[in-house]
């Protein structure tokens, strides 16, 4: 009793102004009024920019494209490009989202700074915006919404309103720090679809039937004022990468697999959903890897499991993926995936931190196989990464970018063939 | 009650010097860490924000842990998988490789607005006070936030920290860990 006595008195005196003014924010951004949050600016300049572009000349790619560095962004994830290419946001997976300019338009960042310092953010991981200018971000247990959010990032004090309010994503009782870096895309239906990573490495039997009734290990959608939630997708372990096909709006996403089974198995995963509610087989499956025999845990009945797409490196780390739907790149690429692998973390040998490339094949619309597209972030002879590829996003002039959280950059990869002699 | 604390863990202190602290051998805890670099750094500096610093931790504090890993009374979704293949020599190796690279921190905030329920262990600076005490020092907010909110719920159990987190809300656990995370940190690899 003296002793929580003794914690009120010191609490008071050292701490609670800060929680009493970080709901203050919230309350007065969502009233539109101001606070006297200040912004973090990162040097584009100096010994950090330039240790980096020494990095860029070491990614290799396929003849004609050319790779740079676009801005120094310290722990980059997922990224999200306004509509109207203006600036960049990439999520974090500490308390910062970041937005990125290139005001001169030569294609090189001028101006990074956090976006919306007055606000409290809790692994704001994955940023999305909706058509209509829209900012979301999928917090580890939170979702916040940010209208117009290419204007108003300017100012330390964005209009924001809460889609979902924090503790209501996941029950408290199962967050984690691994595993709840989430990503977020808005469907063809105009619905808000976000991953749901579970957040063991195989969920213990116990929690298998509460995890598939709220979503976790699977892709959740609501409407965008946080209503209608319902589990589209099943059957995940912890996907960091998902986005809609433009040509026929099926969700594709990307998997990470089983730890601890040895270097070569279970592969990685990139899938395609073609209905609401299609299980892809976890926990009893990893692609075609028994991890939880029947005997121990009965499957779901009334559903077939989803093979996946394609199979990918043990490991590797797939996570943020695009579909290629600019017209920069050569035709080969046009209608195409892209994905970052961000590199195993305890394979014998390394393997990933590529960017990778599936063409989807134009009669059945399946992935035809995966080509490597970009590599050079692991020293192979040391086996020490130079950065490791997060996520991927295209510029309006379709070139792409890599964020980076290791080497704390985002990459440009353009095409610029040589004219010929 | 400050002083019941410092007792309490003076009783701690004593049975985690009770272990021999010269056992690791430090060229061989060295060829292990390239099973932890890919996270940890080969120095102890974190290269992932889900993962620690852990050079110049007390060895009595990384060995405490990794064991608890191994035997399961701690859980992590990785840590759990590489620390079960683990001997006690090994992490007796660990242990010592990681404990002895040198931290510097630079504190730049009036030390006297530290939270005052755990500098008696952890220091203003965020450097231990006691054995078997992690360096908090320059951790990522959201690491020292999620390990606060597992000894709240008991994921994570100690004899003082889960009382001690028990206590606080979200927004406290917040200002704790923004305290220490603003706190810069370098870690010089000693071979």
């Amino acid at each position: 009793m003296m002793y929580q006595k003794m914690l009120t008195s010191l609490l008071l005196g050292t701490m609670l102004v800060g929680p009493a003014m970080a709901q203050d924010n919230m309350d007065k951004l969502t009233n539109m009024q101001k606070t006297d949050a200040t912004f973090t600016f990162v040097d584009q300049e100096g010994d950090r920019a330039e240790s980096l572009k020494k990095i860029a000349e070491q990614i290799n790619l396929p003849d004609g494209f050319e790779a740079s560095l676009y801005a120094v962004v310290p722990d980059a994830r997922s990224m999200a490009m306004a509509p109207q290419g203006t600036v960049l946001f990439a999520g974090t997976r500490k308390d910062k989202v970041w937005s990125i300019v290139d005001r001169d338009r030569d294609r090189v960042a001028d101006q990074v700074k956090d976006f919306a310092p007055s606000i409290t953010f809790d692994i704001p991981n994955g940023p999305c915006f909706s058509p209509d200018g829209f900012l979301y971000i999928a917090e580890r247990n939170r979702v916040l919404v940010f209208p117009a959010a290419e204007f108003f990032f300017e100012g330390p004090d964005p209009a924001v309103g809460v889609v979902v309010a924090q503790g209501e994503l996941v029950p408290e009782a199962e967050e984690s720090f691994n595993h709840t870096a989430r990503v977020c895309d808005i469907g063809p239906d105009g619905k808000l679809y976000i991953s749901l990573g579970q957040p063991y490495n195989v969920q213990p039997i116990e929690k298998i039937e509460m995890y598939d009734e709220i979503g976790i290990g699977g892709i959740i959608r609501i409407n965008t004022d946080g209503t209608g939630r319902e589990v589209y997708t099943r059957g995940v372990r912890n996907s960091v990468g998902q986005d809609f096909n433009p040509a026929t709006g099926e969700l594709w996403w990307t998997d990470n697999q089983v730890d601890g089974m040895g270097d070569d198995i279970p592969p990685g995963e990139l899938n395609r959903q073609t209905a609401a509610g299609q299980h892809f087989g976890f926990p009893w499956t990893n692609s075609r890897v028994e991890i939880v025999s029947e005997a121990d845990a009965p499957r779901p009945e009334g559903v077939e499991f989803v093979e996946p797409q394609l199979e990918l490196t043990a490991h590797a780390a797939d996570l943020g993926m695009r579909f290629y739907h600019d017209k920069s790149f050569p035709e080969e690429y046009h209608g195409g995936i892209f994905w970052a692998q961000h590199g195993s973390w305890n394979r014998t040998t390394p393997v990933g931190a590529r960017v990778m490339f599936t063409a989807l094949d134009p009669e059945t619309g399946d992935a035809m196989g995966a080509q490597v597209f970009a590599d050079g972030w692991l020293d192979e002879s040391t086996g020490e990464y130079r950065g490791r590829p997060m996520d991927i996003e295209f510029l309006p002039d379709g070139s792409m970018l890599v964020s980076d959280d290791f080497a704390g950059a985002i990459w440009r990869i353009a095409y610029n063939p040589k004219p010929a002699e | 009650m400050k002083s019941a604390v410092i007792t309490i863990l003076g009783g701690l202190l004593l049975a985690g010097g009770a272990h021999a602290e010269d056992l690791g051998d430090r060229d061989e805890g060295r060829k292990l860490a390239s099973q932890c670099r890919t996270c940890h750094g080969l120095d102890g500096y974190a290269q992932i924000p889900i993962a620690p610093h852990i050079g110049g931790e007390p060895a009595s504090y990384i060995r405490a842990q990794l064991t608890a890993f191994r035997d399961g009374t701690r859980e992590h979704e990785m840590m759990s998988i590489v620390a079960k293949m683990l001997s006690d020599q090994q992490i007796a190796d660990l242990a010592a490789w990681y404990s002895g690279h040198r931290v510097q921190v630079a504190l730049t905030q009036d030390p006297s607005a530290a939270p005052e329920q755990c500098v008696a262990c952890h220091g203003a600076d965020g450097l231990h006070v006691a054995e078997d005490v992690p360096n908090l020092a320059g951790e990522a907010n959201i690491y020292i936030d999620t390990q606060l909110k597992a000894f709240r719920n008991g994921k994570r159990q100690h004899d003082i920290m889960t009382p001690m987190a028990q206590s606080l809300s979200d927004s406290e656990i917040r200002e704790i860990a923004d305290w220490y995370a603003d706190i810069g940190l370098e870690i010089e690899l000693v071979e």
